[in-house]
């Protein structure tokens, strides 16, 4: 736990009452006894091998709180292994938790009885998993109206409902196809349609795209933006791609060996590594396409504030090369009509280069 | 395996490690130890016990508590409340609805019921299917046979549908539960190599011969295969369709129906095919306790040494096989393709296709199979193996008879082979089956063999039961011999593979009891007829298994020893073989128990030993000895399957730290 502000704290203060989902201090550990591991102070802190050894007990998910905000797309990356997809499935008790608290809306999530989880599950979260998970057996509409049917709604209504889903993820005229005849992408298509259908508080997406072709990944990725920006629709997408991480994420938890190393924006992430894992990570993340102007800045000295072209805070620092380079002049940050720094091509150089003491010289 | 050991540890570690090397070191030389201890044991037992045959004092007599257990039974099948309230009733269901299959399909008329069949088999299965069901249905007619027919497949309905229905629900437990999997798993298991002959006498001892008896027998067979799959099936759906199903909140009930059955389909036709199939070969051995209907034909035919009579009952039900075969596995073929179009309408047109004929014959007053139409075929076999009795069984020149080589394999195989064994003293016969089952299998597969073979001995049956175990012995080597050959030239050789699939299929698909026409017409009566038919009964599995073990070997491997310079025949032995070895086991393990099955059959054609006895029984009423013949035929597939049951041992070397 290097980062305490980045974890439990930072989201707790800022966004208690707007927060679906919010879990504090998870475990989930496999193996005999499991409930031994989170209570002894001694277990907790043993490293994965360490505890292997001592109690023949793996901990999936260690000591993981976070909240997800309404609206935001959350995004959890990490490495096959480092217990993200447990994490994911603790949420709606797919997989039961060890210990720690989920709650949904302020609802306690792992107190709830089975009728009480089964609604949760039937109209609040819906998921999209790696594998699919499409009945091999019905056609595309009915593997579609599926979540419906369980829901109890009738054959002629939710075949209705199913189709406007079907058009919305572009599978017009493919309704009455088996998922066998589908291409990984349609197939995926069949089940964000799926978990659309059932009009879900949250979605949740299992590493959705890596079992896809790069071009299709693409495709469907811009498919959730767009979905994201159309409905405003909070999402708490797993993943072990950065680059599709830092492309969908609102913000980023970072996991590694069932732990929470860094959660931040992707700016924060990139810009700021809370440790050398996190560092090692983002190393070879073009830089300048993720962090923004604000990194770059450094205050205006005399007339500076007049001059060279103007960029809002958030543009990435590739356009802001792009201006300078254009102009060969520093650019100038303005907010609202105020200038808030310069950038210039020492701090610009300083970004790409992953060398921030440059910037952070000049603002001192 | 694992990357760190901390300093606490470490003492512990480095003990289990000198623990696991002793024990890798004991793995390593297990064969030798076991040979080993196997020579002083032979030592030990040739001073202490010396020679002889199973001893008298260690064998119990049963045949006078099953002939007083079979006397109780008779005596009080009309009266005891078990009979009555509960025994009886079954007993009465399946006569009752035997019977009325049987009158349906007497109303449909033999019209009506081959454009039945001839429909369904399009529908599900397509046109080239449909044409052989109603050549299959045609031929029966003309060969005289379809009363006959009519009757084997109205036991056939009810016995498949109880069967499937029982298995289903077997499986259904077994399927959802780890519990009843775990109970219900090594019964299933050794339900599967038991010769179907076993299953007969228990049923007659509580029902008596006759119908009800012969439907409850194949039942009791068929339902095993269902179960199986049915569990298998529901175990194997795919995790990920069933997490999908949890998340969207479907409860136990709606993820049972909606998402685990239906990912079974498949699994569950084939249970359906594999129940129809098991089922047909019993319904046709059921005809020694009472099934009638072709079966029954034959055994009268075979009874009497009357080949054309045997060929003219066998025919149909071969077809019946075939056409029963093709038709379910073509259904479970087509489940997952796209839904066909108006599929309903199709089903319609054959239902009233079916009505119209079948009222059709009625008004015509044409439903009984006309006799014009039918085609003696028994008298012109019969001729033409009397021909073959004539000049083909001894004296040929150069190549010698038919009747000369069996002869000549009973006298210089069979004959020396049985007195082998029956010379050899009886701790040493428990001692050889003990050791080989060790070197296959673990020391569980042992124990249980050696228990089975010396229970055979308590039973008073060891005389007959090496009898059986010679010619079983004799027809295992035959069969391997030749399938193992086969098998390899057919998978390195993709024209033998193909031309001999189809002949393999048909192979598969007939009963135990058809085998035993062609041989009894080539070889006569004896027990190499009973050999050669339990060789050609088991030679498409081994055939089939030994390919498929050598065809999968990984290319990659091949490919490397092709690219080191290997010949053909260095890469056959020491890459395909070694490498195929679990399929060659499989094949091995197989062979035995389908040889076993028909060996013990052969005791109808004059094989003796422990089929006869069982015959013997049956015909006489004299069930003590059927019985003791039975549970002997038992302990025998038991062991038989024992020692040849490759079981993957624990890996200590793969247990470090």
């Amino acid at each position: 736990m290097n980062t305490p502000p980045h974890t439990a704290t930072a989201p707790q203060t800022t966004a208690t009452a707007e927060s679906v989902f919010s879990v504090r201090d998870l475990w989930k550990v496999f193996g005999p006894k499991a409930e031994r591991v989170p209570a002894d102070q001694e277990l907790r802190g043993l490293d994965p091998a360490e505890l292997r050894e001592r109690t023949g007990c793996t901990a999936a998910v260690r000591d993981v709180s976070f909240d997800v905000r309404k609206g935001e797309v959350f995004v959890v990356m990490g490495l096959s292994g480092s217990g993200k997809s447990t994490l994911v499935r603790c949420l709606t008790r797919l997989i039961e938790p060890t210990s720690g608290t989920v709650s949904i809306d302020g609802e306690d999530v792992l107190s709830m009885d089975t009728g009480r989880l089964r609604e949760l599950r039937r109209h609040r979260a819906a998921m999209v998993f790696q594998h699919f998970g499409l009945l091999p057996h019905r056609t595309v509409l009915d593997n579609v109206a599926y979540g419906l049917e369980i829901q109890g709604v009738g054959r002629g209504e939710r075949r209705e409902r199913a189709a406007e889903f079907v058009t919305q993820v572009g599978l017009d005229g493919m309704e009455d196809r088996r998922p066998s005849q589908l291409s990984g992408g349609q197939q995926q298509r069949v089940g964000l349609a799926r978990a659309l259908a059932v009009d879900p508080e949250v979605l949740l997406f299992d590493e959705p795209f890596s079992a896809l072709d790069p071009l299709i990944r693409r495709d469907m990725q811009e498919e959730v933006v767009r979905l994201h920006q159309d409905e405003g629709r909070t999402m708490v997408f797993i993943t072990h791609d950065l680059s599709e991480a830092l492309k969908l994420g609102d913000r980023i938890a970072l996991m590694r060996d069932g732990r929470i190393v860094q959660l931040g924006t992707p700016e924060e992430i990139v810009g700021a590594p809370a440790d050398d894992y996190v560092r090692d990570f983002v190393r070879d993340v073009p830089r300048e396409q993720v962090l923004t102007v604000r990194s770059a800045m450094r205050p205006a000295l005399g007339d500076e504030r007049e001059a060279g072209p103007a960029l809002a805070p958030s543009a990435t620092v590739h356009e802001a090369i792009e201006a300078v380079a254009r102009t060969g002049e520093n650019a100038r940050v303005v907010e609202g009509g105020r200038c808030l720094g310069v950038v210039d091509h020492a701090g610009l150089l300083g970004v790409v280069a992953g060398v921030p003491a440059a910037a952070d010289k000049a603002v001192a | 395996m694992t990357a760190t050991v901390t300093p606490a540890t470490t003492g512990s570690a480095a003990a289990t490690d000198t623990g696991s090397g002793v024990l890798r070191a004991l793995t390593r030389h297990r064969g030798r130890l076991i040979v080993a201890c196997a020579a002083v044991a032979l030592v030990l037992g040739a001073v202490f016990l010396g020679a002889g045959n199973w001893p008298a004092s260690l064998s119990v007599d049963l045949s006078g508590p099953l002939k007083s257990t079979s006397d109780w039974i008779i005596d009080n099948r009309d009266g005891h409340p078990l009979f009555l309230y509960f025994l009886g009733h079954v007993s009465n269901a399946v006569v009752v609805s035997v019977r009325a299959v049987y009158l349906v399909l007497l109303a449909l008329g033999w019209a009506g019921v081959t454009a039945a069949a001839t429909l369904v088999a399009w529908r599900v299965a397509g046109v080239r299917l449909a044409l052989t069901s109603l050549a299959a249905f045609a031929v029966c007619g003309v060969l005289g046979m379809w009363v006959p027919t009519m009757q084997t497949l109205a036991l056939m309905v009810v016995a498949v549908a109880a069967s499937v229905l029982l298995g289903g629900l077997l499986g259904l437990a077994a399927g959802l539960s780890d519990r009843m999997h775990r109970v219900l798993r090594p019964v299933l298991d050794t339900m599967q190599v038991l010769p179907a002959f076993a299953y007969l006498l228990p049923v007659v001892l509580v029902f008596g011969i006759g119908v009800p008896a012969a439907v409850l027998a194949t039942v009791i067979y068929a339902a095993p295969p269902m179960a199986r799959l049915t569990a298998l099936g529901l175990r194997d759906a795919d995790a990920g369709v069933m997490e999908a199903a949890t998340s969207l909140g479907a409860t136990g009930r709606q993820r049972l129906l909606t998402a685990r059955l239906p990912l079974a389909r498949k699994e569950l036709l084939l249970g359906v095919n594999q129940s129809i199939m098991m089922a047909l070969g019993m319904a046709v051995i059921a005809s020694v306790i009472g099934a009638g209907g072709l079966g029954d034909r034959v055994y009268q035919a075979l009874a009497s040494v009357d080949v054309g009579a045997a060929l003219a009952a066998g025919v149909p039900i071969v077809l019946l096989a075939i056409v029963l075969d093709r038709v379910t596995a073509a259904a479970g073929e087509r489940i997952g393709a796209a839904p066909a179009h108006r599929s309903r309408l199709g089903w319609a047109i054959a239902a009233a296709a079916t009505a119209a004929v079948a009222l059709g014959t009625r008004l015509a007053d044409a439903l009984t199979w006309p006799d014009g139409w039918t085609l003696d075929i028994a008298e012109p076999v019969n001729r033409a193996v009397d021909w073959m009795t004539a000049h083909l069984y001894s004296g040929v020149p150069v190549v010698g008879g038919t009747a000369d080589w069996a002869g000549h394999f009973t006298t210089w195989v069979l004959n020396p082979l049985r007195s082998g064994l029956q010379w050899l003293p009886w701790w040493a016969v428990l001692l050889t089956i003990g050791v080989l089952a060790l070197l296959i299998g673990t020391w569980r597969t042992a124990v249980t063999a050696v228990l089975a073979m010396a229970a055979i001995g308590v039973l008073g049956v060891w005389d007959p039961a090496l009898d059986t175990l010679s010619q079983v012995l004799a027809a295992v080597a035959v069969t391997l011999l030749v399938g193992v050959a086969l098998g390899v030239a057919s998978a390195r050789s993709n024209r033998l593979g193909r031309a001999l699939r189809p002949v393999l299929d048909v192979f598969q698909t007939m009963p135990q009891f058809v085998y035993l026409i062609p041989v009894v017409a080539l070889f006569g009566v004896g027990r190499a007829p009973a050999v050669a038919a339990a060789v050609v009964y088991a030679l498409p599995a081994v055939v089939r298994i030994t390919a498929q073990g050598v065809r999968a070997v990984n290319p990659a491997a091949m490919e490397s020893s092709r690219s080191l310079g290997a010949t053909g025949r260095q890469q056959l032995l020491q890459v395909q073989l070694p490498l195929a070895r679990p399929a060659l086991l499989l094949a091995v393990n197989q062979g035995v128990v389908l040889v076993l099955a028909v060996v013990v059959i052969g005791g109808l054609v004059g094989g003796g030993a422990l089929g006869y006895d069982a015959v013997f029984g049956l015909a006489q009423g004299d069930l003590a000895t059927g019985l003791v013949a039975g549970a002997a035929i038992v302990c025998l597939g038991l062991m038989l399957d024992r020692v040849t049951q490759p079981t993957q041992r624990r890996d200590l070397a793969g247990k470090g730290a």
